[in-house]
């Protein structure tokens, strides 16, 4: 142990009123940090999971070809592209297209869907749901359905051409449960009954309140499409290469492409503005017990100016001096952060056992929290930083002081 | 004098304060300590006994002449190297004891051997413990220092000034602030300890007494040497 370090050592646990609120400070400052990071992220969280259960990390929506412009030269950027593009409803080759992308080592797997708006009814209850018609054992590979009904079976629905997977929201509005008939009226005015096979529940409030799944060539019959297919969602191996794999496929298939951060950027930025938010005022009160940290060490300084010429008089140097004010500094710093990653953890855990009813943009009935090690990493980091800055200007101003000064107060 | 000299100053000028209030404290002094001698510097408040002191002591460097450590200059060594020479080769002793006071008599011995580095742990508390047996305080090693009595903190301060068995010992006014009785203990175990160990003590003192059983007396006023006499 290093002289300054032990002389730290001492001169904290003789001033324990101090020490603690100190250390109390970076406590609380440190597991503010993390349980307000995984609360945020936890919520951000369960809609990227949601989302990318329900809709896939990738879209390839209706074909297109370049618009003829007469002899003018095709502007170069994308969104001038976009509008010199002609768009052409459905997806007359999914098979092909799918064919061709499972060649690439980032694709999972790929299911297409025939999605259109209709009305359905259950007794007196009606609602406009977004039907998918769907092909079952390839959307089972690439989403997470199966892991979403929350009643029912998916053998059933599999089994059954003429049962629908209905969502929970949806299928408490038209008060329906598994067993149950629903009418979901075609296009030509006509209505068809289809069985409630089961009912999922992704998380994500605009699925759940809509949604309503059947047979690919069932939908292609009540909706009267041409087509098979309106869309194939794909799932990644990495959904963050979604962008770049989207504008491969677009400029490949000649298909407009969706990443799954473009198609939900609004709520993305939602959260990351809110986890913003949140760290930006916990960091306050880290920047808080900082300043607090650098009272009681200015404080120290001016009530040891005696033992710091005794030091300086027994040959301490004076960055021995400054290093016993920064191991102050450093010892608080780091036992808070170690305590407060402990109560980060405990108060994170607690949270996620608080009940709440939320049925808006997300579904939950328990707070979501995250289990990220960068929460605790960052909460470090800001502490030590804060804490360095609080603990150098006293540990300078400790080195700078003149020992004779003190010294003459002894004698003339 | 004759012999080696452990520590001297030649000519040593020192200015203290600014401007209008600048006073000359130092003019021209000069001095030779030589190891087993005991020098007391004697003379009025003010009259640059202190100053004086922090300038062998490495304290303070002198606005001119010299100061010289064994055969090597050192007034104007960088405050590193000044601070490492007073750890290795000059022990203090304040008035006012300067203890550390939430530190135990023993940890306060401690402390000057800590930044020596030489010894390992156990080591020191053992020198330490031998050092405070030696100045008869081996039944209060734990005792926190704030705990012991005026002239007990002054005997644990003269074991610390001990510690790195320094060339020198510095005392400014060390039975200042205690009784006859203990006044004339803590000289005489210093005299004793200066003399078995062959070190050079120098101290400022106010008490004729003290000054009187020294071997050298120099007697400063306006910042000069006027007398020194032996008593050899």
């Amino acid at each position: 142990m290093t002289p300054p370090l032990y002389i730290a050592l001492r001169f904290l646990s003789h001033r324990k009123r101090a020490l603690l609120l100190s250390l109390s400070g970076v406590v609380f400052g440190v597991a503010f940090f993390i349980c307000m990071q995984a609360q945020t992220q936890g919520f951000a969280k369960y809609f990227i999971d949601s989302t990318l259960g329900s809709n896939g990390a990738l879209i390839i929506r209706s074909r297109f070809e370049p618009r003829q412009v007469g002899s003018l030269v095709p502007p170069k950027t994308s969104k001038t592209n976009v509008a010199h593009r002609q768009y052409f409803e459905g997806i007359t080759n999914a098979s092909e297209i799918m064919r061709v992308s499972r060649q690439f080592s980032d694709v999972v797997s790929c299911s297409p869907v025939l999605r259109g708006t209709l009305s359905a009814r259950s007794g007196f209850e009606n609602a406009t749901v977004d039907l998918f018609g769907i092909e079952p054992g390839l959307h089972l590979q690439t989403t997470d359905l199966a892991h979403q009904l929350v009643d029912g079976s998916f053998d059933d629905f599999r089994n059954k051409p003429n049962t629908v997977i209905v969502g929970s929201r949806l299928a408490e509005t038209l008060n329906l449960e598994v067993g149950d008939t629903v009418q979901l009226l075609s296009p030509g005015g006509q209505y068809r009954r289809f069985g409630v096979a089961a009912i999922a529940k992704s998380g994500v409030g605009s699925v759940d309140s809509t949604r309503i799944y059947c047979h690919a060539r069932v939908a292609q019959t009540l909706l009267h499409k041409p087509y098979p297919a309106s869309m194939i969602i794909y799932k990644l191996r990495d959904p963050d290469r979604a962008p770049a794999l989207a504008r491969h496929f677009e400029s490949l298939f000649q298909h407009d492409s969706v990443s799954w951060q473009e198609r939900e950027q609004n709520t993305l930025h939602l959260f990351l503005t809110l986890r913003m938010s949140a760290a930006i005022t916990v960091s306050l009160v880290i920047l808080l017990a900082g300043f607090g940290i650098f009272n009681v060490l200015t404080m120290t300084v001016l009530g040891k100016i005696k033992e710091i010429a005794i030091l300086r008089s027994m040959g301490y140097q004076r960055r021995d001096i400054s290093s016993i004010f920064l191991w102050q500094g450093g010892l608080i710093a780091a036992t808070g952060s170690l305590i407060g990653c402990g109560v980060g953890a405990l108060m994170s855990w607690s949270m996620s056992k608080i009940p709440i009813h939320l049925r808006g943009l997300l579904s939950t009935d328990y707070f979501v929290v995250a289990w990220d090690w960068h929460h605790y990493v960052w909460a470090i980091l800001l502490a030590a930083v804060s804490v360095f800055i609080a603990s150098y200007v006293p540990a300078r101003r400790a080195a700078q002081l003149p020992p004779v000064a003190t010294l003459r107060g002894s004698s003339v | 004098m004759n012999g080696e000299v452990c520590l001297s100053c030649r000519d040593v000028e020192r200015y203290l304060g600014e401007d209008e209030s600048r006073v000359h404290a130092l003019r021209g002094v000069s001095l030779d300590l030589e190891p087993g001698t005991i020098h007391a510097v004697v003379g009025p408040s003010g009259c640059g006994k202190s100053t004086l002191l922090y300038i062998l002591g490495l304290l303070d460097q002198p606005d001119g002449g010299s100061v010289v450590l064994g055969s090597e200059a050192v007034s104007h060594l960088p405050d590193n190297e000044l601070s490492q020479k007073r750890n290795e080769f000059i022990g203090f002793i304040f008035q006012f004891h300067f203890l550390m006071e939430d530190f135990t008599a023993q940890e306060n011995v401690v402390i000057p051997m800590r930044r020596m580095g030489q010894l390992p742990e156990a080591a020191m508390c053992e020198r330490a413990a031998e050092l405070l047996e030696a100045v008869g305080l081996s039944d209060k090693l734990q005792r926190a220092s704030r705990h012991l009595s005026g002239g007990e903190q002054q005997r644990v301060a003269i074991a610390r000034a001990l510690a790195n068995d320094p060339r020198v010992i510095l005392a400014d006014e060390p039975t200042g602030n205690l009784d006859t009785a203990n006044s004339r203990r803590a000289f005489e175990l210093l005299q004793r300890l200066v003399q078995e160990n062959q070190k050079a003590l120098l101290l400022v003192t106010h008490n004729p007494a003290i000054a009187e059983a020294c071997d050298w007396i120099h007697e400063m006023k306006d910042g000069r040497i006027v007398l020194t006499h032996s008593r050899r």
